[in-house]
């Protein structure tokens, strides 16, 4: 078995162990998962960059070629963007939340992924390699935000409806969770213009059939703008809270559209095979 | 154990008999060497507005009553106060309750955790004073842990149980650092003033009073060390408010959902918090509907309070198996201090008998072998201490009581306590 085969099989077992680790913290307030949760996490990832870093050297080509290989991006961007969120904001307890999205995706690529030598020319490409993982950031901290976005939602009703169950006790406070959610629109904002700047320089290069028109193209032009434009209702009116927090679940909601939907019904150049 | 506790609290006194036993802590370090002179070899005293309490090392033979009269004489209480409003708890008993007092399920409040705080200040003074000696260095920082141990193990002190900690807690749940955000108290009386001074305790960034009686407001505003506005015009102000606080005697409602909407409207920060505490309501209900404004009235909140006492109650079995737990591990720790003067004396004793022995027997050997009789005579002394002595340092499976009593079957076997005092007559 070599490392890459190796990596594979150990990565959903590590996320596994690490959303039981948050999960314990969370639910059951066990001394080891709280002290070591966060050092769990930290070496899961650690491990994911070294399976990413060995499928690239080993296959010469970046590993955004299938949606397998896509699957475990996203696994490794967002669970890089929540250890990111949880450091800034210093709130270590919506993690079991999370990290249920990566263990899920890392756990249907490990099974089905193929080591693909025979790819494109252009999939080879360090601008190709950019513009995915950018892209993929970004849709990982849109996936961020909508889970704080109803994480705030649930506790929101919980204090309004005067229920004060497990979410009111253990969750952080709802100021808390809009903030989190707010600086992963930040970021979603900050990759997805990364991601189509990129697109916009090498995309008409690479393909012949390029549009401007691509569907995909319009669709993350569309979420961009309208976080975007959240972001600066929230600086200069009273788009704050309930409201916000809609918009992030929307965005959300737009982008899976966006992702799947129009990926598979529609034609162009603009989708993984 | 000669551990003597004389508890007066409100499980056995009323308040006016307490206040008058309620000593500050110079009153303590005054009345600590008093309980010296008495007999005691060590004693720590402390003083909360619910209890007061003397642990004392006694020798076993001095009377309780005499150091109740001496606290009652040291507070001149004698018309008020009298022994039959004490408990007396002596040995393993006195410690135990020293357990579950700093646990906090012995308070009015229960799993107060300002209690711990208290009863650590009282050995602190102590400790000062020089009245804590040996025994008392060891229980109290075993109460210490058993009260952390409860606090941490169990929810015993989780949960607002008064209606103005309920507010507080409520608005962490709302807002990420109190710090920042404003507060507005509308109201001058009790329950208003406590919860302006649990947000104070929680660090308000500012505080600003309004009362119909100025009067009223600019003493509480003195007290809080905080600001006060005209009550006509409290509702200016109602848009840099964060959380409101109204709690005033009123026949109508001094805040519609209209006045809420309008501030809203002047808000750029995000949720408002309203406490109605006033009966009737002081503000409308209807402003709770309307988004972004969290609104609780004074059923909601005691609602909250009588579930986390329930919540509460529910710890006391857990807490008390803490106390038992701890409890244990100072018997055993003092049935330890038992034994090893019981090993040396034995050694002793056996060591005097092996060496009279040797004495009178030695000429009856060679000089060669000479050296070799005191070899084996000590191989068969310390061959037949091997076993009680192994059990006296290491017989962890038996309890404490087990332990004392095979240490004083020891002593009794070998004669030692009849010869300790063989030895003292001669001396």
């Amino acid at each position: 078995m070599n490392i890459i085969s190796f990596l594979n099989i150990l990565l959903p077992f590590g996320y596994a162990v690490a959303v039981y680790a948050y999960g314990k913290a969370f639910f059951a307030d066990t001394p080891w998962a709280k002290s070591s949760k966060r050092w769990i996490l930290l070496s899961v990832i650690g491990t994911h960059i070294v399976y990413l870093a060995a499928r690239t050297t080993a296959f010469s080509h970046p590993p955004a070629t299938t949606v397998y290989e896509v699957l475990t991006l996203l696994a490794f961007t967002t669970s890089a963007a929540y250890y990111v969120i949880e450091s800034r904001t210093g709130n270590r307890e919506t993690g079991y939340f999370i990290l249920n999205i990566p263990f899920f995706f890392q756990l249907v690529s490990s099974l089905f992924i193929k080591d693909l030598l025979e790819v494109p020319e252009i999939l080879r490409s360090n601008y190709f390699g950019f513009h995915v993982t950018a892209a993929l950031a970004g849709y990982s901290a849109i996936t961020l935000s909508a889970v704080y976005g109803f994480l705030y939602l649930m506790l929101y009703h919980e204090i309004k409806q005067t229920r004060f169950g497990a979410v009111y006790r253990k969750l952080p406070s709802l100021e808390n969770l809009e903030r989190m959610s707010v600086m992963a629109i930040w970021l979603a904002f900050f990759f997805l213009a990364a991601a189509m700047l990129a697109g916009v320089v090498w995309l008409p290069q690479a393909f012949s059939d390029f549009s401007y028109a691509d569907p995909k193209l319009i669709g993350t032009v569309f979420i961009w703008l309208l976080y975007g434009a959240a972001l600066a209702a929230r600086r200069s009116t009273r788009w704050k809270g309930r409201k916000m927090m809609i918009v992030a679940i929307s965005g959300f909601v737009i982008s899976i559209f966006s992702l799947t939907a129009v990926n598979m019904l529609l034609s162009g150049f603009h989708r993984f095979n | 154990m000669n551990l003597l506790c004389l508890s007066i609290s409100h499980h056995t006194a009323p308040v006016e008999v307490r206040e008058r036993l309620w000593l500050s802590p110079e009153e303590i370090v005054k009345t600590l060497p008093e309980t010296l002179r008495l007999g005691c070899s060590e004693a720590v005293l402390f003083s909360t507005c619910n209890r007061t309490e003397l642990y004392a090392v006694t020798d076993g033979r001095l009377p309780h009553e005499s150091l109740i009269r001496e606290l009652i004489k040291q507070k001149n209480a004698g018309s008020v106060v009298h022994e039959s409003h004490f408990s007396v708890y002596r040995g393993p008993e006195a410690a135990g309750h020293l357990f579950r007092v700093a646990s906090g399920i012995e308070s009015m409040v229960l799993g107060d955790v300002q209690i711990l705080m208290q009863v650590k200040e009282g050995y602190q003074l102590a400790v000062n004073a020089g009245t804590a000696g040996f025994f008392l260095h060891h229980l109290f920082p075993s109460a210490f842990h058993t009260g952390k141990r409860s606090r941490t193990e169990t929810t015993i002190g989780t949960g607002a149980v008064s209606v103005g900690y309920a507010a507080v807690e409520l608005a962490e749940r709302i807002f990420e650092n109190l710090r920042k955000k404003t507060a507005l108290v509308i109201g001058a009386g009790e329950t208003a003033k406590l919860t302006a001074k649990h947000l104070r305790g929680k660090n308000i960034g500012s505080l600003t009073i309004t009362n119909r009686t100025q009067n009223r407001a600019d003493q509480l505003a003195r007290v809080l060390e905080c600001s006060t506005i005209p009550f006509d015009r409290f509702r200016e102000s109602l848009a840099d408010a964060d959380i409101v606080i109204a709690s005033v005697r009123v026949d109508t409602h001094i805040l519609t959902a209209d006045d809420v909407a309008r501030a809203l409207e002047h808000r750029h920060t995000g949720a408002l918090f309203l406490v109605d505490i006033g009966v009737p309501r002081n503000i409308d209900p209807a402003a709770g509907k309307l988004e972004n404004v969290f609104l609780y009235d004074i059923d909601t909140l005691t609602a909250m309070v009588d579930e986390n006492v329930h919540k509460r109650r529910a710890q006391i079995p857990a807490v008390e198996r803490i106390v038992a737990d701890e409890l244990h591990s100072l018997e055993l720790w003092h049935a330890s201090l038992q034994s090893t003067p019981t090993i040396q004396a034995l050694t002793a004793m056996m060591e005097t008998i092996r060496k009279g022995e040797v004495e009178k027997n030695i000429n009856r050997f060679g000089e060669k072998d000479r050296e070799l009789v005191e070899l084996v005579t000590k191989r068969i002394v310390n061959k037949i201490l091997h076993t009680p002595i192994a059990y006296m340092r290491n017989g962890h499976d038996a309890g404490p009581t087990e332990r004392l009593l095979s240490v004083n079957v020891i002593r009794r076997i070998f004669g030692l306590d009849h010869d300790n005092a063989k030895r003292d007559d001669d001396a």
